[in-house]
């Protein structure tokens, strides 16, 4: 079943074009890592996905829903001569709730307790009580190991404990999907590890992933499509092992041969 | 000129005058500066809001407002308010002081619009995004991520646009409105001495700006502090 697709996605900043219509479908449970060099277009992407970016045209379909409201010319032109209804505005908030998000710089709100910073989202948009939130954040909390900052605030935490957090964050809010935005990047080298076994344990549960990294090893290991992205389109695609192993396309063989 | 009376002077001119100048001119000083800084702060609000408008032309009315204020001298529009004003609307029957007061709000709100729009400003996009990626309207940010974060960067600087104005309603005087520069005036008038009750007037202000801006100063720092928001509640006995 398809959870994400996206049609002809096109993103500028101003006169720079960062995504070129870029067409991908990520299916239900499938884990998706996108690779590629900076200002590619990977976070454009993934941020596009849930409308943190709005792309300029093309459409995003997600669990079959079109999210954009973006039209082609020949649906404006249908729609002129009425022969097709005009579109229902979609309300995005609905859908992002269901796609869960973690961010580079963590952003964890520090103006909350660990504790608060999970259940706010639960309560306050699916309407948990706020002892089904105060348990399930104890789970979560449970889950990566930070039961026990439960009552602390961002401030006392390191950043791979934040990031923990900010994914739990995103968890609480049950998703059907995960979009990471280069998790580990500002991390420092020792605190690596500890968020992508959290990443590696989500998955491995089924949880349907986008994942932008640049950690080629996790990539290739977590992996079940990797995604190589450069130039403002997806340039190859395919398994771990055939993307990194046997590189067609000379734009990603020496996009390896610098970074392996 | 003679200094050796300068004390016994200032003695014997408090002693006569220090009802007037605490009972009516700090009085009046701090009520005046009392309501142009919270009605300030209440218009500055909406112009702030309005400054950060999605609506183009509602963004440029705030920025010719605030730019109108910050640029003209504060006298000039006191003098517009008490001299030209009542005369165009004279259906409105307000005192002069309410004038005055009205004046002063006015000014004081294009500079806490400032304050407030930048205070939100500062606070880091990401959190807004975050706020966003896990389903919250514009609104439930702004009222829930954004404005409690944003309020740590406020409250300090309105702290300062209220010591600012604190001594700027001392223009109020032009119009012998009751205010400490009033008091001052009217010693001077029958006492025939300008330094001591010059001096007495500065000390008062003084005793009121300098814990302020203490305070302010103190405010500050542990605002500074995301552990405040903790030991804040922790302190009101609440629950975290």
């Amino acid at each position: 079943m398809e959870m994400i697709k996206t049609v002809d996605l096109h993103k500028s900043f101003g006169e720079l074009k960062v995504l070129k219509g870029v067409n991908e479908t990520i299916e239900k449970g499938e884990v998706v890592s996108v690779i590629g060099p900076s200002g590619g277009g990977k976070s454009t992407f993934l941020r596009c996905l849930n409308l943190l970016e709005k792309p300029e045209e093309g459409k995003i379909y997600f669990e079959g829903t079109e999210i954009t409201g973006n039209l082609t010319k020949e649906e404006k032109h249908m729609i002129r001569e009425g022969k097709l209804p005009k579109p229902a505005k979609v309300d995005i908030d609905i859908h992002r709730q269901k796609m869960g998000m973690v961010f580079q710089h963590f952003n964890v709100f520090p103006h909350l307790t660990v504790a608060k910073n999970i259940t706010l989202a639960p309560m306050m948009l699916k309407g948990k009580s706020e002892a089904e939130a105060t348990q399930m954040a104890k789970d979560l909390l449970n889950r990566v190991g930070l039961l026990d900052k439960y009552d602390e605030m961002p401030s006392n935490l390191s950043g791979g404990q934040k990031q923990r957090l900010a994914i739990i964050r995103a968890l609480a809010m049950e998703p059907d999907v995960m979009l990471f935005d280069e998790p580990t990047s500002a991390l420092d080298p020792e605190m690596v590890g500890e968020v992508l076994d959290v990443i590696k344990g989500l998955v491995s549960s089924g949880m349907t992933s986008v994942i932008v990294t640049h950690e080629m090893r996790f990539a290739r290991e977590v992996s079940d499509r990797v995604l190589f992205m450069a130039e403002g389109n997806i340039l190859e695609k395919g398994a771990p092992d055939q993307l990194f192993d046997h590189p067609t396309h000379p734009r990603l063989q020496d996009f390896l041969a610098k970074v392996l | 000129m003679d200094f050796s009376l300068f004390l016994p002077n200032m003695l014997s001119i408090w002693s006569k005058y220090w009802q007037l100048f605490l009972f009516t001119g700090l009085k009046n000083t701090l009520i005046l500066t009392i309501i142009s800084v919270a009605l300030g702060t209440v218009l500055g609000t909406l112009i702030a809001m309005m400054k950060m408008s999605k609506l183009k032309a509602i963004r440029f009315i705030a920025s010719v407002y605030i730019e109108v204020i910050r640029g003209t001298p504060i006298l000039l529009q006191l003098y517009v308010f008490y001299f030209v004003l009542p005369n165009i609307f004279t259906f409105l029957k307000l005192s002069q002081f309410m004038w005055v007061s009205v004046s002063l709000c006015i000014n004081s709100s294009a500079y806490v619009s400032e304050v407030i729009r930048s205070g939100i400003q500062a606070v880091d996009k990401g959190q807004t995004e975050a706020a966003r990626s896990l389903g919250f309207s514009e609104g439930q940010t702004m009222l829930k991520i954004v404005l409690p974060q944003a309020v740590r960067n406020i409250l300090p600087a309105l702290g300062n646009e209220f010591i600012m104005m604190l001594k700027e309603t001392s223009l109020a005087s032009t119009f012998f409105l009751g205010d400490i520069m009033t008091s001052y005036l009217v010693v001077k008038g029958v006492s025939y001495l300008t330094l001591e009750p010059l001096t007495i007037v500065a000390i008062i202000y003084l005793c009121v700006t300098y814990p302020l801006s203490k305070l302010v100063e103190k405010f500050g720092k542990k605002m500074a502090n995301p552990n405040s928001y903790r030991n804040r509640k922790l302190k009101a006995g609440g629950k975290i």
